[in-house]
């Protein structure tokens, strides 16, 4: 649409009462078909059906998503945005924490939040006499498995993160060893590791040992989610991940910043991913600073 | 009729020979006539081959737990009494996969790939559910 002229800018926008309505609710207890019957319910239940299924594969569990959680809460402990900037969580937080559906306890489950967020996209070429630096879309990767949880094969991966992952990375021309930070959608803390685990940053049940000693937290060798994410920022569907990778890039997030200050790369190239469904579909795409 | 407070199933067209098979304690599924896949939901044309030509056949009801999850938090008020309680997905030997309740044992004892059979809950004089219970 930008290339061909028929628009200039293009807002991409998301916003919702999740909080003080029901809608929220309303739209994740309708998703379902007969498995209601069966008492089987809402996203939480099939995304732990995967992560269970996974737990099973390559010996994943608690003992890795506790290092998500944990992590991402203390990159929202530095961002004044986040709907748990004040609250700390530790292992023992994680682990204490009640179950809702098992293998899935109250943390390894993202925010519900009221508010919004939007960028805006336009041509290279317009960017660089707008008032902001702006950053570009070198890289974007789809894959689209859809299959339906009970019969999906990819429920402990590889997920459409795989491919599109790959995809995306040639676009840009670069490897993985180029990307600085990640933005991964985290509806629940396996996605992050599946994910992850499917663009290769790790093989299959060594997300354990990778996310050991503060890989993704400040100070760490690849940050991820450094806004605390939709685990503890707030969630805004794809839009948390991106809008983060941008304002990374941009250099406009405060005591969060990549770089020096938070003992992290200073960043060149950030990936961000975006899910849908029971990880039935991705979306990769590569942000680089301009 | 029995009052019974938790959801049931939408029956359509497409899915009323197995709910209708359910009744009279039979796992009905459509099987493909030019490939032989045997599929779940149920479709008018095949996932595998998009053939048409299906017939309806019967599973004995034996499979495995494929994965399954332990509801510690009724989101319907229904579930309430049975917390806690384990929901999986069944694969049949027949191939397909189904949501079902795995019951006749406790939620510790549930595990992927576990045998189980399928046992008859008859929840309503209109509706029967199948679940499954690890095989003795």
């Amino acid at each position: 649409m930008l290339e061909s002229g028929f628009c200039k800018y293009v807002v991409i926008s998301y916003g919702h009462n999740a909080v003080s309505s029901d809608s929220m609710t309303t739209m994740l207890m309708t998703l379902g078909q007969d498995e209601e019957a069966f008492g089987h319910f809402g996203a939480t239940g099939s995304y732990a059906l995967a992560a269970q299924r996974a737990m099973y594969e390559f010996n994943t569990g608690p003992e890795t998503w506790k290092h998500i959680a944990v992590g991402q809460r203390k990159w929202a402990n530095l961002n004044p945005l986040a709907m748990t900037y004040n609250r700390t969580m530790s292992y023992d937080d994680y682990m204490n924490a009640r179950w809702l559906v098992e293998p899935f306890r109250l943390f390894d489950n993202c925010l519900v939040s009221d508010g919004g967020r939007a960028y805006i996209v336009t041509s290279a070429e317009r960017a660089r006499d707008l008032k902001h630096r702006p950053v570009i879309i070198a890289g974007l990767g789809q894959h689209n498995p859809a299959d339906f949880p009970q019969s999906a094969t990819f429920l402990a991966g590889p997920t459409g993160a795989q491919i599109a992952g790959e995809a995306a990375l040639r676009m840009a021309g670069i490897t993985r060893d180029d990307i600085d930070a990640c933005q991964i959608y985290d509806c629940f803390t396996y996605t992050v590791e599946i994910t992850l685990q499917d663009y290769g940053f790790f093989k299959p049940g060594e997300g354990t040992d990778w996310f050991q000693g503060g890989t993704i937290e400040p100070g760490g060798s690849m940050p991820v989610n450094t806004s605390g994410g939709q685990l503890s920022e707030a969630y805004f569907m794809g839009l948390t991940p991106i809008t983060e990778g941008v304002m990374q890039l941009m250099g406009r997030c405060g005591e969060r910043q990549l770089g020096p200050q938070t003992g992290t790369k200073a960043p060149e190239n950030i990936l961000c991913s975006d899910n849908g469904g029971i990880l039935q579909c991705n979306t990769t795409i590569i942000l680089r600073r301009a | 009729m029995t009052m019974y407070a938790k959801p049931i199933p939408k029956i359509n067209e497409d899915s009323r020979p197995f709910w209708g098979g359910c009744k009279v304690h039979e796992l009905r599924f459509q099987k493909c006539n030019q490939c032989g896949h045997v599929r779940w939901p149920p479709a008018i044309i095949c996932p595998e081959c998009h053939g048409k030509d299906t017939v309806w056949i019967t599973a004995a009801g034996h499979g495995r737990v494929y994965t399954y999850v332990v509801y510690h938090i009724a989101y319907h008020p229904g579930f309430k009494g049975e917390l806690p309680y384990v929901v999986a997905v069944v694969e049949l030997h027949e191939g397909p996969r189904i949501f079902t309740n795995i019951i006749g044992c406790s939620t510790e004892e549930v595990y992927c790939d576990m045998a189980v059979e399928v046992v008859w809950d008859d929840v309503t004089t209109e509706l029967t559910l199948p679940k499954f219970r690890p095989v003795k």
